[in-house]
């Protein structure tokens, strides 16, 4: 009798922690406890573990998880990379995990030629020439992204050559401009 | 601080060189006057012929420079035929030395007759353009709208080989650079705003840059015509003098330089657009 009631104690003991074990498993799934950043080579897969990743709990981590799959895209530089980050950062403004202009300025930054470093919304010279040095300092650091972005990743050369001259072209253009515009009060 | 002479020959083709090309701006000028008006105003008329005029001025320097170098080219070239290095006691050596020193001052006084015309033609130019710079780059355009026009301007001019390269960063004698910015206007028929951009400030900058070298030659002119007064009775030749011949010869006639034009665009291929809805 006491043998039994023993086997049927551990029993009820044995599956109330397995129901527990199930029932946290399934609100943190292992993947996304782990954060983990994607591995590999192979961009599509890694984008879709991102994916699963930045929805399952690690969306605070995009940055790391956006700069992992640049640098897996780096792997096999091609045109069509490009494309595929477009669309993931698409998704993520589906997702609400960027706003939509997030999601421009960051694909402008890496893939687009203009510089977001230069949005403003006032005039040269009351807006930039204070802060011209600012600008350009930032300007160098976006083309650094575009470097990675439409060299490194996209194998894009015309359009990294656009992107260079137009540093080139705006520092020279702003350097006038500034000094028309006289000296900062 | 270190005391600029009119010996340093370095400073002396940075004001020669300014100098030679104003003479390309000419052209320029003819076309830009067309019907077809650009967006911006960066060269209106006033301007041109502001251009056109320090041009002119710089032609007519540049013929009487040319003109004396010539000759001391020949002096020089006879100096050392005659074995004359290492040996300037000798009487013909003297003569020629004399000779050298006397197209050397020459050489000054043109640059002393003409100095005052240049500067007053270069200041004007500088200030129109600063003022066209201003007002419609500085005042109605924000960066973001600027680099948009110079964007455009990209698209627009696919061929790249006619673009200018830009200042102080090409290793591109200025001359060469001018020459460019010839053949960009010419072939733009005024719609090239952005590039205009460009040729504009950087013209503008150059003849900051002219105008301020102008002002220190002129106020050294006269102290180094006295030294070389001096050098005369002695019969010498510094060389400073030969290295100041020997670069402005360089830029004049074109000997020397060589040309590192800027990193050229990759092999020009059909490309898909951009179409990600992304882009800005």
């Amino acid at each position: 009798m006491n043998k039994a009631t023993t086997s049927t104690v551990t029993a009820a003991l044995a599956a109330a922690t397995l129901a527990a074990i199930l029932t946290a498993c399934n609100a943190n799934p292992p993947r996304a406890t782990a954060c983990s950043l994607p591995e590999g080579t192979d961009l599509d897969r890694a984008i879709s573990a991102a994916r699963f990743d930045l929805t399952t709990g690690c969306e605070q981590q995009f940055d790391q998880y956006f700069q992992r799959l640049l640098t897996i895209a780096e792997g096999d530089p091609k045109k069509d990379n490009k494309a595929a980050f477009s669309e993931f950062l698409i998704w993520a403004n589906e997702e609400g995990l960027l706003s939509k202009r997030q999601a421009r300025e960051l694909y402008t930054r890496y893939f687009g030629v203009k510089y977001v470093s230069l949005i403003s919304d006032y005039s040269v010279c009351a807006q930039t020439c204070p802060r011209r040095d600012e600008v350009m300092r930032e300007m160098n650091k976006e083309l650094v992204n575009k470097e990675q972005g439409l060299l490194k990743v996209s194998a894009d050369r015309r359009e990294y050559y656009r992107a260079n001259r137009l540093f080139q072209e705006t520092e020279l253009v702003l350097e006038a401009t500034c000094e028309a515009c006289g000296p900062v009060e | 601080m270190k005391t600029l002479t009119i010996h340093d020959w370095k400073y002396r083709l940075k004001l020669v060189s300014r100098l030679v090309t104003a003479c390309l701006l000419v052209t320029p000028a003819a076309v830009q006057a067309s019907p077809q008006a650009p967006t911006i105003q960066l060269f209106p008329t006033t301007v041109l012929e502001e251009i056109k005029h320090t041009g002119d001025v710089a032609a007519q320097m540049e013929t009487g420079l040319q003109t004396v170098i010539g000759r001391l080219d020949e002096q020089q070239k006879l100096y050392v035929e005659s074995k004359c290095e290492g040996n300037e006691g000798d009487p013909g050596c003297e003569r020629i030395a004399r000779q050298m020193g006397k197209s050397y001052l020459e050489m000054l006084t043109i640059m002393g007759d003409r100095l005052p015309e240049m500067e007053t033609a270069v200041n004007n130019t500088s200030a129109s353009l600063r003022k066209r710079l201003r007002s419609e780059l500085g005042q109605k355009k924000t960066s973001w709208t600027l680099q948009e026009m110079l964007v455009d301007a990209q698209s627009d001019n696919a061929d790249k080989a006619g673009r200018p390269a830009l200042r102080g960063r090409s290793g591109m004698r200025l001359s060469d650079r001018f020459h460019q910015y010839y053949r960009l206007v010419a072939r733009s028929g005024g719609e090239v705003n952005s590039s205009l951009a460009v040729i504009a400030s950087d013209i503008y900058l150059d003849m900051q840059e002219t105008s301020g070298l102008i002002a220190r030659t002129r106020d050294e002119i006269s102290r180094a015509t006295l030294m070389e007064q001096l050098n005369q009775s002695f019969g010498t030749i510094t060389p400073e003098m030969q290295e100041v011949v020997a670069g402005v010869k360089s830029i004049l006639f074109g000997e020397d330089e060589a040309l590192m034009p800027m990193t050229a665009p990759p092999a020009s291929q059909p490309e898909p657009v951009d179409e990600s809805p992304l882009n800005l």
